[in-house]
């Protein structure tokens, strides 16, 4: 399924993904990547198909460029997935020389040129009574990488939307608590022509430029996940009431020690825009279980096998962090 | 600096002005509520560097643009269309809103922006009787009162169209309009915006029994300057897009000159603030 006849239009790290439906069973009318990226589709069921977006080596370096490009037609529902944590390798090139660049130029804020960052750039068009489920891994940034994600979503009054967009404080085991150079990520959702949010999320490491910033690992303690939840739709309506009447019973009294999970919800724009929902975990299983918790109402809409393939759930794990959340 | 300016600046910094900014904490008080600093003397000045850093990477770029629109509205020689520097500004707050996700900041952003256009409107314009007919005025004063009176107009135009609900009147929004239209330049205005911020930190601070007021004073003095220094300096050239010109728009990289949430905690901590059992702030 990873191959196509307008493979060749396609540039490198280029994908397009293109799903209809047809008798009430969704089928890609296209579905083609070029190198570094791969898409697999495993299996369609009905009206909703999945796809695994997939990088070769299993991450991506300094300098990728991965821009993936879909539509999903009227009625249709598209899962995308990753397989494993998106990986974000360092940035390679001549550290030092860029870090000279940067004070000859003397622009304020210190980023490695643009050769050096690793760009995934998603582009969505989701038709009406469409639906998308984009329930990727986190992104973990290694030491030193910088990495640019910019999503857009053009979306129609009646289409559902999830949007999961996370990021770890990076390798753990090797010691690494967010001392990546710099993660940029924005998420644009326009509505028939209008904007209703463009979150854009910026952590970087420059405490090297003054002392008087704190170090990004400072900044973020205790947590070494975050996350950001848009939930927007008619099938995703429930969902949403259920986490919004979860959240007005909280009722926080001066806490001693930090909570092991943190999550808020906000209304986006005006009425029935959907939520943002924000959730930070001192561990990222945690925010992971949540996250399968809170959404799990998702599993009678896009079945449950697949909403498991989704979280690889291990349910054991999570029964465990929610009964104290 | 001249005169005008540090009249200006005594003027917006008094501690009196009805700008609704001594009912926010911007979320200080639920960070000490979820356990965070606890048993921390300095836990003041940590939130403050780290509120500092965030707020003005995600505000500047629209005090600054916002700002610029209206100078240029009061300076151009040619009639420059009224209705085009309203949409910008429009335009602008709107962009503000789709970049502040969270419902308690943007609750106390509207909050404080509508009360310094209304400020402005019945404190700091002239009063009715300030150029009786038949007093001499130099040419220069004249041509002063003129813009100013031009400069008014709009204002109160953009008022209108935050209450009717057309714009959010965002507070970095209101206040680049604000400065901009009283004449305080725009850096000085940037370093305002976020002194302002601080000091409002502090405030907060000593309100919620976790500084005394002395030792408010010192910080401020202190501690405070660098870090506004610092921030404002390295935030002071951001931007956000709206109302450039072609030229400009192509060289400019928001994914590294636009604004951002840099701080995913405290925007959780904020948007948790309602979630408090009991709150003395609205924010």
């Amino acid at each position: 399924m990873t191959t196509s006849s307008s493979i060749a239009k396609i540039p490198s790290g280029g994908g397009r993904i293109a799903l209809s439906t047809h008798g009430g069973k969704a089928w890609f009318s296209e579905l083609s990547a070029t190198y570094p990226l791969k898409l697999l589709s495993p299996r369609i069921s009905d009206d909703v198909a999945i796809v695994y977006a997939l990088t070769y080596g299993g991450g991506l370096v300094a300098g990728d460029c991965i821009h993936l490009s879909v539509k999903v037609e009227c009625g249709a529902k598209l899962v995308l997935l990753s397989q494993g944590s998106t990986k974000v390798f360092k940035t390679r090139l001549q550290q030092r020389l860029s870090s000279v660049q940067r004070s000859l130029d003397d622009t304020p804020m210190g980023t490695p040129s643009q050769s050096q960052i690793t760009l995934q750039k998603m582009d969505f068009t989701i038709s009406s009574n469409g639906a998308l489920f984009l329930l990727p891994d986190p992104v973990t940034c290694f030491r030193s990488a910088s990495y640019n994600q910019i999503q857009t979503f053009h979306i129609a009054k009646d289409t559902s939307l999830v949007l999961l967009d996370w990021v770890t404080s990076g390798r753990k085991s090797l010691g690494e608590t967010w001392v990546f150079s710099r993660y940029y990520s924005v998420n644009e959702v326009v509505v028939e022509g209008k904007r209703i949010a463009k979150d854009v999320m910026l952590l970087e490491d420059d405490a090297s430029e003054s002392s008087l910033s704190r170090r990004l690992a400072e900044k973020l303690d205790p947590f070494s996940c975050y996350a950001t939840l848009i939930l927007r739709g008619s099938l995703v309506e429930k969902t949403i009431a259920s986490l919004t009447a979860r959240y007005q019973n909280i009722s926080v009294m001066q806490q001693r020690i930090v909570e092991d999970i943190l999550w808020s919800i906000s209304p986006i724009g005006s009425d029935n825009d959907g939520v943002v929902i924000r959730v930070a975990g001192k561990e990222t299983e945690d925010v992971k279980c949540w996250l399968s918790e809170a959404l799990s109402p998702l599993e009678d809409i896009v079945g449950v096998d697949v909403y498991r393939m989704a979280f690889h759930l291990s349910y054991r794990l999570c029964m465990r962090a929610n009964s104290e959340n | 600096m001249d005169h005008d300016e540090t009249y200006l600046l005594l003027l917006l910094s008094d501690s009196n002005l009805p700008t609704g900014s001594f009912v926010a904490s911007s979320g200080f008080e639920s960070y000490i509520k979820h356990g965070f600093g606890a048993g921390d003397s300095h836990k003041t000045t940590v939130f403050m560097r780290d509120s500092i850093g965030a707020y003005a990477r995600n505000a500047l770029p629209f005090v600054s643009d916002a700002h610029r629109i209206v100078e240029c509205f009061r300076h151009r020689e040619k009639e420059i269309d009224v209705r085009d520097c309203l949409q910008k500004l429009t335009d602008l707050d709107e962009l503000y809103d789709a970049i502040t996700l969270n419902h308690v900041t943007k609750r106390a952003s509207k909050s404080q922006g509508v009360a310094l256009l209304t400020l402005y409107s019945k404190g700091f314009s002239y009063p009715p009787a300030s150029s009786p007919p038949g007093l001499y005025l130099d040419e220069e004063t004249q041509k002063k009162i003129a813009v100013d009176t031009k400069t008014a107009m709009l204002v109160t135009k953009y008022k209108s169209l935050v209450r009717a609900e057309t714009a959010s009147g965002n507070l970095p929004i209101c206040w680049g309009i604000l400065t901009c239209a009283l004449g305080l330049s725009l850096e000085r205005s940037q370093y305002l915006h976020i002194f302002l911020h601080a000091r409002s930190l502090l405030s907060a601070s000593v309100r919620l029994n976790e500084i005394g007021p002395y030792n408010s004073q010192q910080v401020l003095l202190h501690l405070s300057r660098p870090i506004i220094e610092a921030e404002v300096s390295r935030c002071k050239d951001l931007r956000t897009g709206i109302g450039f010109d072609t030229e400009t728009l192509e060289n400019f990289d928001e994914t590294l000159h636009g604004p951002a949430n840099t701080w995913p905690l405290g925007e959780i901590l904020a948007a948790r603030h309602d979630q408090q059992h009991s709150r003395i702030f609205n924010s």
